[in-house]
């Protein structure tokens, strides 16, 4: 009956209301144990991918006759900062938007499709094809210079690349997984075993200034003018926050060094290896955890330091420019720094930001939250693994240690896109006063409290001044809230 | 100046509020994470345990129907021989505001209704969904009953649908077809399940 005319296939393609089909228990049961499945399984594949790359560049570079000992460092710039920041990075894009979908009650993008693929029509895959989509459209937008910025053609095409590679280099200091022996080779997943690790974090924070104050300068435009100066006071006042928590942890541990920090913060590897080897016959070690404080507390940096922590959290959400301190960008109305890029550059701008929000999650996760780290169970891993599966057990180890600060850095970088839409965005003059006049005496009173405590009760009293703060601010959040308000009775039904 | 307000110590502190404030995006997060999503159209109906709180329709994938007495886009109404029912009397062209339907009319041979419609043409760009053509119309031969709007098209032309196009949906009878063409009525047609009921209509209990 009906032909075969465009206007009719469209009219009967079109025809009727059509109701989703709901789907049942058994299948949302499934999808949510195999999606769950597939993301820690991506997520232990990527921490032996990590290890697996490293040590085929040190077996690339034993194979050149020549002794240049650059294998290890090319291994782990490869491993840690193409592959693991750079891909956090570009799924982060997409985990932004569909993370706040669901903060917000909201589905999220799920337009894109990879119809090229034959099975993938109508698939929306859960807005994964976004990313490529995203990654296209930066590239084949057409890259404008505005007239004013010919003159500074030079500085402006500068600034996205000053303010892109601190956020890469950065990574250089953290460290992800201890010095190891994988495949028979000993390595470790950090770039630069430096003295100067948390100086270095200081310095090249410092850098990223340049790439916002260039950005808003060289565009030769009022709003992005002002853009960068907001971008460069906040900046600067937030990196003496930043910097004087960081002095806190730096007297708990004692070293400037990162990788001495994260080792700090659990069993070494001989005590591991003792601890496996001298164990009685019911399973329990022998050789007491050294690392743990009073018999059962992770000796993590959090325990120590709860106030440094969470001011550093802040001051990095600040630092690397993330709501609610995103006054620089203010990319609904008050138009930020990178007002005038666009294609790429912009792009570069805005992959920085979650670059930036990788490293310092990864710091954090280093310094804080006990680096790769498994508190308590790292023996029993290695032993299970030596008896069960007859095959080195540290390398198992390895592996899951890499997974757990790999788990550890998500969860941080998750609580940093909780607080970016739990707050509304911060007026300039608040984030002044915050920075200056709240949290620079909260981290100057942390830093001689610390030193105090330090000298007076070292590393235990240090433990129970930590606990009590932790105390403190659960009991304040919990006991200090005000009864609830009987809600009145025709909003209940909203 | 001492600023005036009703806040408590706690709430001007501000942490206490700021770790509410992530508990309570952190329990949507987490309850739209793992919750099971009912795709019930009526939103304030998606119940049931486990349900999260997302009230998004996935549009071209789910759709909420449209109120009964929605004016969507026409149709031609087919008698139960599947011609249509017009008699291409230029009565819906002449009382089209927007002068979007366009006709040409023929010649049965064989039957007592002399005329038809050879072509029957509506811009659905043009038409302003005013719903005169279905009053004008003396013979029930146009409806807006579909239920559906005018589809969304790549290029103008598309958006002209033509009788072939326009003629779907359930057909109609009426007593006075009986004088009017020699088919056997209740024949089984194509659709014989009841459409919407309507003044002329006959409703085979």
């Amino acid at each position: 009956m009906i032909a075969e005319t465009p206007s009719a296939r469209l009219a009967s393609e079109d025809f009727g209301a059509k109701a989703g089909v709901k789907p049942s228990y058994g299948s949302w049961l499934f999808g949510t144990i195999a999606g769950w499945g597939a993301f820690l399984g991506f997520l232990l594949f990527i921490s032996w991918f990590l290890l697996a790359l490293t040590r085929l560049c040190i077996w690339v570079g034993d194979q050149i006759p020549l002794d240049w000992g650059l294998s290890p460092a090319i291994g782990t710039i490869l491993a840690l900062v193409l592959v693991l920041v750079m891909i956090t990075a570009t799924l982060l894009t997409m985990a932004d938007r569909k993370w706040s979908a669901l903060m917000q009650d909201r589905v999220g993008p799920n337009r894109a499709r990879l119809s090229i693929i034959p099975g993938l029509k109508d698939r929306p895959l859960h807005g994964l094809p976004h990313i490529l989509a995203d990654v296209l459209k930066m590239l084949f937008k057409e890259d404008f210079i505005p007239e004013g910025a010919e003159k500074n053609k030079f500085l402006f095409n500068l600034a996205p690349l000053l303010a892109f590679a601190p956020a890469f280099m950065l990574f250089a200091v953290v460290p992800v997984s201890p010095e190891l022996t994988f495949w028979g080779a000993r390595m470790q997943l950090q770039v630069a075993r430096v003295d100067w690790g948390i100086l270095y974090v200081f310095a090249l924070a410092s850098v990223a200034v340049f790439g916002t104050a260039l950005a808003g300068w060289t565009s030769n435009n009022k709003l992005a003018l002002l853009g960068g100066l907001r971008a460069s006071a906040q900046l600067v006042s937030y990196e003496v926050t930043l910097g004087l928590t960081l002095v806190g942890a730096l007297i708990v541990f004692g070293s400037l060094r990162l990788d001495v920090m994260a080792q700090l913060q659990g069993m070494t590897e001989a005590s591991i290896r003792t601890a496996a080897a001298l164990a009685n016959r019911s399973g329990d070690f022998l050789v007491h955890d050294d690392s743990v404080i009073f018999g059962w507390l992770p000796s993590w940096g959090i325990v120590f330091q709860p106030i440094g922590a969470i001011l550093f959290l802040v001051a990095a959400q600040a630092e690397i420019k993330r709501a609610p301190f995103d006054t620089p960008e203010g990319e609904s109305e008050i138009i930020g720094y990178f007002l005038e890029y666009s294609g790429l550059k912009s792009g570069l701008f805005l992959i920085a930001e979650y670059a930036e929000t990788v490293v310092v999650a990864g710091i954090v996760t280093g310094i804080f939250l006990g680096g790769y780290h498994l508190p308590w169970v790292e023996p029993t891993i290695v032993r299970s693994a030596d008896q069960w599966l007859g095959i080195s057990g540290f390398s198992w180890l390895a592996v899951l240690q890499v997974f757990s600060f790999i788990v550890k850095m998500l969860f941080i970088i998750w609580v940093m896109f909780i607080a970016r839409w739990a707050f509304p965005r911060f007026r300039y003059d608040q984030i002044m006063r915050l920075g200056w006049k709240m949290m620079l005496p909260v981290s100057l009173a942390n830093v001689a409290l610390t030193a105090f405590v330090y000298l007076w009760g070292g590393r235990d009293g240090l433990a129970i001044m930590g606990l009590l703060e932790w105390l403190a601010i659960f009991s304040f959040v919990a006991l200090s809230s005000r009864p609830h308000l009987p809600e009145p009775a025709h909003e209940a039904h909203h | 100046m001492k600023p005036t307000t009703d806040l408590d110590f706690g709430e001007r502190f501000y942490l206490r509020e700021a770790v509410k404030g992530m508990g309570v995006i952190a329990r949507h997060f987490w309850k739209n994470l793992l919750g099971f999503r009912d795709p019930n159209a009526e939103i304030m109906q998606r119940k049931g345990p486990g349900v999260n709180m997302v009230s998004t329709m996935n549009y071209p994938e789910e759709r909420k129907a449209y109120p009964p007495g929605y004016r969507g886009m026409h149709r031609l109404v087919p008698r139960i021989d599947g011609k249509p029912r017009c008699v291409a009397c230029y009565m819906c062209a002449t009382a089209c505001p927007a002068q979007c339907i366009y006709i040409e009319a023929g010649e049965y041979d064989d039957q007592a209704i002399e005329k038809y419609p050879v072509r029957f043409e509506i811009d659905e760009l043009r038409c302003i969904v005013c719903g005169f053509c279905v009053e004008a119309c003396p013979k029930d031969a146009i409806r807006m009953d579909t239920g559906t709007h005018a589809p969304a098209v790549l290029s103008r032309p598309l958006a002209v649908f033509d009788k072939e196009a326009l003629l779907q949906g359930p057909a109609v009878e009426h007593p006075s077809d009986l004088m009017t063409y020699r088919v056997p009525l209740r024949t089984p047609s194509a659709d014989p399940t009841a459409g919407p009921t309507s003044r002329g209509d006959v409703k085979d209990h």
